[in-house]
């Protein structure tokens, strides 16, 4: 008993002393790590005109204070991006050394032409204590990771939305839909209440398109390709799906919807003249800051069609070249962008965070409580994060080019030059000519 | 107001061509010359690294299988066996030459229109040169973004001036039938002045005998426009048409910031349809293929025309 008793005592003394001692070798873990340790390095960093990196942009002094690293940084509109770092590439060329990337789109193609550099080997040893790897979304490290190679960080998480405008659904008395059909009917009754207003929108520009259409098709029970691996759009749930998707643009979308993509959408909704928007939840701060919208608008997730609900769920990556000449420093420009402290920051921006310590800290969750709708819309990425998916497009390198032939197809009908079913099977005759061109 | 003979009227007799100085025959500075020719050799060189290498270079890559992200495959004539099959060649050959007809009509007809007035005007002559030179210098994207906002079918300022005169709205860049005439007009609104300072030019040149002799002869207004200033104006206006048609065939900025070959692939030029393949889809051979294809459309053109030219030397 005294034995035990003293035994007790020992423990209650020498617990405490241990956690202390234990965090205080953390500390001195953490200021041993050497930021300066590439001072005098130079990198470049291309990147798009995106949220991320709108809120990004006012650190990168501070990196470049904290390393002695000079970051070069070029920025374009997404394609424009995208076409000036695949010649970079394609030449071999350590013109750049970091680049941001969405893997649902290129990442099979650049993994196989072999022009990320794999992180893994990068981050033994050059890491700052606390990065926690493990902190991320699996299903967005799942998606940074190709042939066990891990090739780049997650910096968000995003997915279509529908933002709806509840002053104009309560003056309309239109509740907020919970199918396909009755989001069809809440358009109409908007349209017949409010027709100075433009009931819905959402992505008419080909390229763009896919994004905002895959949720659809989803919804729809449909999928790109079949169990044998063949195109599907001529299978009659997509059909339904092009159909549905070209005639609510038609019949209740802004004239010119054709050339819509996320700029166009974000203005229109943001200037309060859509009733509901279906876009990017990465759109949300921009929408936001518009006057107003904080105050009148809802979200929610595209409502189950005759497949359930299946939200599409994406997020771009920061990913280094696999050309760069300066590795260990562009590691340390990715980890220094991507740590809890950066993204926490970031997050009190609407940049819906990728780690689930930001998303459960206080200080998120008291931002998030500013405002109910910022409550809703951090619960929708969750949900989409549990149930999306993340196939924009069909599951092959050459998404660019399938990604064209399904706007395309939609935007015929979109613009009466074709039937759903006639559109769709051409475009899976285009799929398979592609796949085949090989 | 103005005299319609009044404003077909020209001034300044210059030199013909022939009894120019610089053609006359100097024997005893022949050899001179001869010696300094590799002076002749840095631009040679320039010329044929700058030019001869991309074109070689793309020639030789339509004859592969091409995709970035992949090695090249040889496929030989390969390339040219599915651009003749290719549906969408064909539509953006298509559209190509409907752009340049009627943009090149609606720029000759308002250059010559602009050049006849400022024929004519005196004292602000200099200032309306510079103004006129204005939308030219303006880089394509700047002139693509604005008038994106000038044709949103929404909040565009066509359509404001449109309901003035109670006409409905019109969709303008985003509709199929409206797209190529919206986007000729706009590249008028850009190039037409350039047309109107080359006629200008020639209409200064004009012998103002000729419009003597056919003022005593009793021509006026309409007669004197078709019969003498234009037969006369002929090479100036070929100078012109090959300066543009050049342009308007590999026409490519206004269309990608406005419509990027849309709506459908309603503006789809052969242009737009060869980046597209080459820097969105990644296939190179093909993208170099096409490019081939609206090179050699660009050289018949233009050989075309300087022929025509020739014969209409006076």
């Amino acid at each position: 008993m005294r034995a035990r008793s003293v035994l007790a005592t020992l423990a209650a003394a020498l617990i405490p002393c241990a956690l202390a001692l234990s965090s205080a070798a953390g500390t001195a873990r953490a200021q041993s790590f050497d930021w300066q340790k590439y001072k005098g390095k130079t990198i470049s960093f291309l990147n798009e005109n995106n949220p991320w990196w709108n809120e990004l942009r006012p650190f990168v002094p501070q990196f470049e204070k904290l390393t002695g690293i000079r970051v070069q940084v070029v920025t374009f509109q997404e394609q424009q991006m995208r076409q000036r770092l695949v010649t970079i590439l394609q030449s071999k060329s350590a013109e750049v050394d970091t680049f941001m990337s969405l893997t649902s789109l290129e990442g099979a193609l650049y993994a196989h032409a072999g022009w990320y550099a794999a992180l893994g080997p990068l981050m033994k040893g050059n890491s700052a204590p606390g990065y926690d790897l493990a902190d991320f979304s699996s299903a967005l490290i799942k998606g940074e990771t190709y042939g066990g190679k891990l090739i780049g960080i997650p910096l968000n998480i995003e997915g279509p939305i529908i933002y709806y405008r509840t002053d104009v659904f309560r003056k309309c008395g239109v509740a907020p839909p919970k199918t396909l059909a009755s989001l069809t009917a809440a358009a109409a009754k908007t349209k017949a209440c409010e027709p100075h207003m433009v009931p819905w929108v959402t992505r008419g520009l080909a390229p763009a398109l896919p994004y905002t259409f895959s949720n659809v098709l989803h919804n729809f029970g449909a999928d790109y390709f079949n169990a044998a691996g063949k195109p599907n759009l001529c299978a009659p749930a997509a059909v339904s799906a092009i159909a549905w998707y070209a005639d609510m643009l038609k019949k209740y979308g802004p004239p010119g919807a054709v050339n819509y993509s996320f700029v166009q959408i974000a203005d229109l909704y943001g200037q309060g003249r859509a009733a509901m928007a279906f876009e990017s939840s990465n759109e949300f701060t921009p929408i936001m800051d518009a006057p107003g919208r904080s105050a009148d608008t809802g979200l929610m997730l595209l409502p189950p069609g005759p497949g359930g609900s299946k939200p599409t769920v994406i997020g771009w990556g920061l990913s280094m070249s696999a050309f760069s000449r300066e590795k260990p420093a562009t590691w340390y420009f990715i980890q220094w962008a991507t740590t809890k402290a950066m993204e926490s920051k970031l997050a009190l921006r609407g940049i819906a965070p990728p780690r689930a310590s930001v998303a459960s800290s206080p200080a998120y969750k008291a931002w998030l409580d500013q405002l109910p709708v910022r409550q809703r819309w951090q619960q929708l990425i969750a949900e989409m994060a549990a149930s999306g998916t993340s196939e924009v497009g069909p599951p092959i390198d050459r998404q660019p080019q399938a990604r064209q032939i399904i706007g395309d197809a939609i935007d015929h009908v979109l613009l009466g030059q074709a039937t759903a079913k006639a559109a769709a099977c051409r475009a899976d005759k285009s799929i398979e000519a592609m796949l085949a061109d090989r | 107001m103005t005299e319609p003979a009044a404003l077909f009227a020209h001034s300044r007799v210059r030199p013909g061509r022939r009894d120019h100085p610089a053609r006359r025959h100097r024997p005893g500075r022949q050899h001179a010359h001869r010696g300094f020719r590799w002076m002749l050799a840095p631009a040679t060189l320039f010329v044929l690294v700058m030019i001869g290498f991309p074109v070689l270079d793309t020639l030789w890559l339509s004859h592969f299988s091409f995709h970035f992200g992949s090695a090249a495959h040889p496929i030989g004539l390969g390339n040219y066996a599915t651009l003749l099959h290719d549906r969408q060649f064909w539509n953006s050959l298509e559209i190509t030459f409907l752009l340049y007809v009627l943009a090149l009509a609606l720029q000759l007809v308002s250059g010559l229109y602009l050049a006849l007035l400022l024929n004519r005007a005196r004292r602000l002559r200099r200032l309306l040169r510079t103004l006129l030179v204005s939308p030219f210098v303006m880089p394509g994207v700047v002139v693509g973004m604005m008038f994106l906002v000038i044709f949103d079918p929404t909040i565009g300022l066509a359509n404001w001036l449109l309901s003035l005169f109670g006409i409905p709205p019109a969709l303008w860049l985003a509709s199929p039938t409206w797209v190529i005439p919206t986007v000729a007009l706009i590249d008028t609104w850009q190039w037409a002045p350039f047309v109107a300072l080359i006629l200008l030019a020639g209409l200064q040149s004009l012998p103002s005998d000729v419009y003597e002799a056919a003022a005593i002869d009793g021509a006026s207004g309409f007669s004197l426009l078709r019969r003498i200033t234009l037969p006369l104006l002929a090479p100036s206006l070929l100078v012109a048409a090959i300066l543009r048609s050049v342009d308007l065939l590999r026409f490519f900025d206004v269309i990608y910031v406005t419509t990027e070959g849309g709506p459908g692939n309603a503006s789809d030029t052969l242009n737009i349809y060869a980046f597209r393949q080459g820097f969105v889809f990644l296939n190179i051979g093909y993208a170099s293929a096409l490019m081939v294809a609206l090179t050699a459309v660009v050289i018949v053109v233009v050989i075309a025309l300087t022929r025509l030219r020739r014969i209409t030397a006076w």
